[in-house]
């Protein structure tokens, strides 16, 4: 290679070619807005639970959100296409949502679920379970936070007082969900915006 | 002095070599998704999705959701095979100035 310009263009193809690829495996700063979905969900639920005195608070509002992702993310689906890497997250995230979705109405209907520490410590530890795993996966040092910000609130609500575990699984819901969610979302319009146009 | 080795001209284009890429990393994708992450216009991308596909390198499959077109593009195996030939005769052209 003589020509340095014909070198240095040569560089850049090679450098378009890892930017692209890895441009499109990168699809989770797109979910973002769940993560905020879901920690107002839960916050909800909490409020209209400690005050309300309802028994349908969670089941109510737990459905409402889960209708509510169910909805945007088909609209979405053809947005995004699909990789090994998002159905592998996906497919964590689902698994969660199912197992939630069959093991608290079952605790509820059958009387089991009175004890709110138990509740809590479950719901952290499974919450911890996946963001660790997506994190593990994806290398991501933020959401792995998360999850041990969910694992330390899983731990943490086995030993205080009733209102010592709500403000834990508060200010855990409000770091991991709210925050990060918020996080996300800023992080993927500041991909988008970093985006340079691609001429022929 | 050994041949240097020929780079393929469909695959050089800088915009045939992104969506190429592109494709490669996902099991298919939408014309405004390609359109979104190259911030192409309409009517290049079209034009470069059409040499790809008129050389064999990408498939292209249209189906309707919810009532709205949908055009779908993938990468084909001989796509695949171009793509990493071209790779490796970038990386045999650059030698050792691919590290630097």
């Amino acid at each position: 290679m003589q020509d340095h310009t014909t070198e240095q263009e040569l560089k850049e193809r090679l450098s378009l070619i890892e930017r692209m690829i890895a441009e499109g495996r990168r699809n989770t700063e797109s979910w973002g807005w769940t993560f905020v979905l879901w920690g107002v969900a839960y916050y909800l639920a909490i409020a209209w639970s400690a005050w309300g005195h309802s028994v349908w608070a969670w089941p109510v509002t737990i459905s409402i959100a889960v209708i509510v992702t169910v909805v945007v993310a088909s609209l979405m689906a053809g947005k995004h296409p699909k990789t090994t890497l998002s159905r592998t997250i996906g497919s964590i995230w689902i698994a969660l949502g199912i197992s939630m979705f069959l093991l608290f109405p079952a605790l509820g209907l059958s009387g089991r679920l009175t004890d709110q520490h138990l509740f809590v410590a479950v719901i952290s530890a499974i919450l911890g379970m996946a963001n660790g795993a997506s994190a593990l996966i994806l290398r991501w040092k933020v959401q792995f936070a998360c999850a041990v910000v969910w694992w330390v609130a899983a731990v943490a609500t086995c030993f205080g007082s009733d209102a010592q575990s709500t403000i834990v699984f508060l200010v855990a819901i409000f770091l991991c969900q709210i925050l990060f969610g918020i996080y996300g979302v800023i992080a993927g319009a500041q991909e988008r915006k970093r985006r340079v146009p691609i001429h022929a | 002095m050994p041949d240097l080795p020929q780079l393929n001209p469909v695959v050089h284009g800088r915009l045939r070599l992104a969506l190429l890429s592109l494709l490669s990393g996902v099991e298919g994708a939408e014309f405004a998704w390609l359109r979104a992450k190259t911030e192409a216009t309409d009517g290049n991308l079209g034009a470069q999705l059409l040499k790809l596909e008129e050389a064999g390198y990408v498939a292209v499959k249209k189906k309707f959701v919810l009532r709205k077109p949908q055009t779908l593009y993938r990468i084909t195996k001989t796509g695949r095979q171009a793509l990493a030939e071209y790779v490796q005769a970038l990386k045999k052209l650059l030698g050792p100035a691919v590290d630097s």
